[in-house]
């Protein structure tokens, strides 16, 4: 007879975020159609095209560590700290206490992203090795002179493997560490692997999270290259509108989110309070325009987390889109979720939250998701920011302002633009 | 019953050969693939060799090569070995496979980052009396300097993205970035997938290339290099008591892992298969390894747990072995702990010693190695063992390859940060 499947809950959150600095003053934000969404204000960005973000100017990480531990906070990028700081925040919000937790069978699963180095640290080499008559850089002078003023630690500052590391080391998790480096859905395919470690019984307890900072020069030239952002400069609240006829883009914000993620036993040994079961995570590929036959990758992630959670469609109270903000992007997934919800009876609407708060890339998927957590224990889902005129095929619709919650399953989904697609299926927790 | 998975083709673009069967021969032989660096200019950095990958042209692989003339390395490496890898496994035009349920899981680093140009624009725009970046310099330069595509291969996402487009994989798509052990928690999760259902084939494993101004940059200021540049072949030396640091190596290896009734119903041949995966971190300090080894401990009898297997049956073990004082001396300590007295009765190699360190890349590099030393009976040797130190005592198959038929073997990747990954593969036996 086969063991009793085990089963994935939720049992803290911890968000940062530009409307929020914890889960509770997120949640206000999003009830009282706050945009985090402001001009630029950590250096002057004149010469770009898009010069406004979802910024935590206020953020300071030592605030969220032990006074031993401050001086690591210097060999982290600003990413690593948030993640850091949200991991704290979602112990304390699980009232967690770490003695009593198996270290071996503590893991952490981040979504991480590219970590540009600070400028300034490699200032004095690059003036060494810079010849201003020729316009070349001398890789004998960066190699002569340049190296032995670059700061001892400074690759390790930028690892995307550091966020999970720097979590494991603060909290003594020993058991499986990952760090999913797949852009706009690292969080959520994190998520999927910690679901998959739990079930499979290699972990009973993880701290599974997403952070990005984009907020430095050499991260704001290339988004500028890129060439995928709003360009309402004129103003920053209404700029960023998921599904919106008049949507020009996306904007790039900052922040981070940690769930506590565990076996469900091991949640009510402790008498955690649980706010959801996690029921179903599926991954797939492809975002090209299919057949008939041949669906998108977010309809058949969507519908592997739906048979795992042994759901269908009808039982979704609204499903969490990615909601970039582009014409492109958001017509291509409309496309897609009209394809997995079209031929319902009554099809779920669609929530999309980066009005609020920005794409904050590998932190996106579990900031959104825990959005839609909060949404099912406070009974009610925030609306989609900026979408004044849903643009959306008919029959979907979009959730535009707060309404009840009346069902107890929520489906989450994000893309990226090569075609990595992820889906997450939670379910209030009815104790 | 858990559903078995087997590996039904291997692709490597590697500095010791651009197949396969050359990446084998050539550390049978002993060869080293170390060498003066050739990529840019070291004249002047600490450590002036490194393990290049020679005579590489993307266009004997993808039909269209100037297409990926922005990628980086990564990119082209994973091209390249996953196109041998498709073959070899016979899938690359197989009408009968299911893509929707052929993923994608690597351990693919990140692209190369334009040194020239942004050395350049922040040379522009660095003040030194503040210590600060005029960004109007700073943004106005670059704008205009760097190349966007350039820049836009740099993400994390692109490998696997380039991967799942070109060959139709449309099943799940994962990428890590466990430093050293990438590629082998790539293979590992790949495997969990297939157990758990969620696919029937994984193209997975890895690729990587640090051998640039940053990455040489990066890995001296942590006095991780090896610095014998002197005698460039003999500096990768894995624990051997002259041992100074590694070696910095690139390219990629590829896997095809499969779910054993499907391999077995389309006939693919079967070369062995994966029956143990074991993670841990060692919680401990960024740059160190925890000095008692209990991550390495931990996960490689987490391997052996997973595979069913005691420590005797391990016939052979593939070392993290990355030439640094530290790994080598733990990773020794570990192999005791967990194998006791039969720690000096399995022999140990590392690939390393002729590879290099290919990081992300290393783990799958390094199990396709052991996939071949155990279909053809000879082990491969760990070169540049002349000094023994006592605190590495075990049997490390000194310079010479040795004959031994094995049927399961350990592979171990130990990350900088503290990620450890071990693997086992074992002989396929219906």
């Amino acid at each position: 007879m086969a063991a009793a499947q085990r089963r994935v809950v939720i049992s803290g959150i911890g968000v940062l975020t530009s409307i929020g600095l914890d889960a509770t003053s997120y949640w206000d934000s999003l009830m009282h159609g706050r945009s985090g969404i402001k001009p630029f204000q950590f250096f002057d960005v004149s010469t770009l095209p898009t010069r406004m973000a979802g910024q935590i100017p206020e953020f300071g990480a030592k605030n969220y560590v032990v006074k031993e531990q401050r001086k690591n906070l210097r060999v982290m990028a600003r990413a690593i700290q948030l993640a850091v700081a949200a991991a704290q925040l979602a112990l304390d919000d699980g009232n967690v206490d770490k003695a009593r937790l198996d270290p071996t069978r503590f893991g952490v699963e981040f979504g991480a992203g590219l970590l540009p180095t600070e400028l300034e640290e490699i200032g004095p080499a690059s003036l060494a090795s810079f010849h201003q008559d020729t316009g070349v850089v001398s890789e004998r002078d960066w190699g002569e002179k340049g190296i032995e003023v670059i700061q001892p630690l400074w690759m390790l500052k930028y690892l995307p493997n550091m966020l999970a590391c720097h979590v494991s080391i603060l909290h003594n998790a020993q058991g499986p560490n990952n760090s999913i480096t797949e852009g706009d859905v690292g969080g959520l395919l994190a998520l999927g692997e910690a679901f998959r470690i739990i079930r499979r019984n290699q972990a009973d307890f993880f701290l599974v999270g997403g952070a990005d900072s984009k907020m430095n020069p050499l991260s704001q030239v290339r988004q500028a290259l890129f060439g995928f952002q709003s360009r309402r400069n004129d103003a920053p609240e209404k700029a960023c509108r998921p599904f919106d006829k008049q949507r020009d883009g996306l904007i790039i914000g900052e922040g981070a989110s940690v769930l506590v993620v565990e076996e469900l036993e091991h949640a009510i040994g402790r008498g955690a309070k649980i706010y959801a079961e996690v029921v179903g995570v599926g991954s797939a590929f492809g975002l090209k325009e299919k057949s008939a036959t041949n669906l998108s990758g977010i309809t058949r992630a969507a519908r592997v987390a739906m048979q795992q959670g042994g759901i269908g469609v009808e039982d979704l109270d609204h499903v969490n889109a990615h909601g970039l903000g582009t014409q492109k992007g958001d017509a291509l997934e409309a496309r897609c979720l009209h394809e997995l919800l079209g031929s319902a009876r009554k099809a779920p609407p669609i929530l999309a939250l980066k009005g609020y708060i920005g794409n904050l890339g590998a932190g996106s998927g579990l900031t959104e998701l825990a959005a839609s957590v909060l949404a099912l224990k406070h009974g009610q889902s925030p609306g989609t920011l900026n979408c004044e005129e849903p643009d959306v095929p008919s029959p979907l619709t979009v959730i535009q302002k707060p309404q009840p919650v009346t069902k107890p399953n929520v489906l989450k989904v994000g893309y990226n633009d090569l075609g990595q697609c992820a889906a997450v299926v939670v379910r209030k927790w009815q104790g | 019953m858990r559903r078995r998975v087997v590996i039904t083709g291997m692709g490597a673009v590697t500095p010791l050969g651009l197949t396969v069967e050359e990446l084998y021969r050539n550390q049978i032989a002993g060869k080293s693939g170390v060498g003066p660096i050739t990529l840019f200019d070291a004249s002047t950095f600490p450590t002036k060799f490194a393990a290049e990958v020679k005579n590489f042209d993307l266009g004997n692989y993808v039909p269209r090569p100037e297409r990926w003339a922005n990628s980086g390395a990564n990119s082209s490496f994973a091209l390249a070995a996953a196109h041998q890898a498709m073959n070899d496994a016979g899938v690359m035009d197989d009408i009968r496979i299911d893509r929707t349920r052929f993923g994608a899981y690597l351990g693919s680093g990140e692209g190369i980052q334009d040194f020239q140009h942004l050395v350049a624009s922040v040379a522009h725009s660095y003040q030194p009396a503040t210590d600060s970046v005029d960004t109007v310099r700073f943004t106005t330069v670059g704008l205009k300097a760097f190349n966007r595509d350039r820049e836009y291969e740099q993400e994390l996402h692109t490998t696997p993205g380039h991967l799942a487009n070109l060959f139709d994989l449309e099943g799940p798509n994962y990428n890590c970035l466990t430093a050293c052990a990438a590629s082998s928690q790539a293979l590992g999760e790949a495997t969990e997938l297939i157990r758990g259902g969620e696919a029937d084939m994984m193209l997975s494993g890895g690729s990587h290339s640090m051998i640039h101004q940053f990455g040489v940059t990066g890995f001296n200021k942590l006095t991780a290099l090896s610095t014998f540049n002197e005698a460039p072949q003999k500096a990768s030396r894995p624990f051997d008591m002259k041992r100074d640091g590694f070696v910095l190596g690139e390219g990629s290896g590829m896997l095809i892992l499969e779910e054993l009734d499907h391999a077995r119903k389309r006939g693919a041949t079967i070369f062995a298969e994966l029956t143990g995966y074991g993670s841990t971190a060692d919680s401990f300090r960024i740059t160190d390894s925890h000095p008692e080894g209990r991550g390495a401990i931990a996960c490689i009898q987490g391997a052996l747990d997973d595979a069913g297997l005691k420590a005797p049956n391990i016939g052979y073990i593939n070392a993290h072995g990355t030439s640094t004082k530290v790994n080598d001396s733990v990773e020794t300590l570990a192999i005791k702990k967990v194998f006791g007295d039969g720690a000096y009765k399995v022999p140990v190699s590392s690939s390393k010693s002729m590879l290099g360190h290919l990081i992300a890349a290393a783990g799958a590099v390094e199990l396709i190695t052991c996939v071949m030393a155990m279909r053809h009976g000879i082990l491969p040797p760990t070169i540049n063992y002349e000094t023994p130190d006592p605190d590495c005592d075990l049997d490390y198959i000194p310079n010479k390859a040795r004959e031994k038929r094995v049927d399961h073997i350990l592979s171990n990747s130990f990350g900088f940060g503290g990620q450890n990954v071990s693997l086992i593969v074992s002989r396929f036996r219906d």
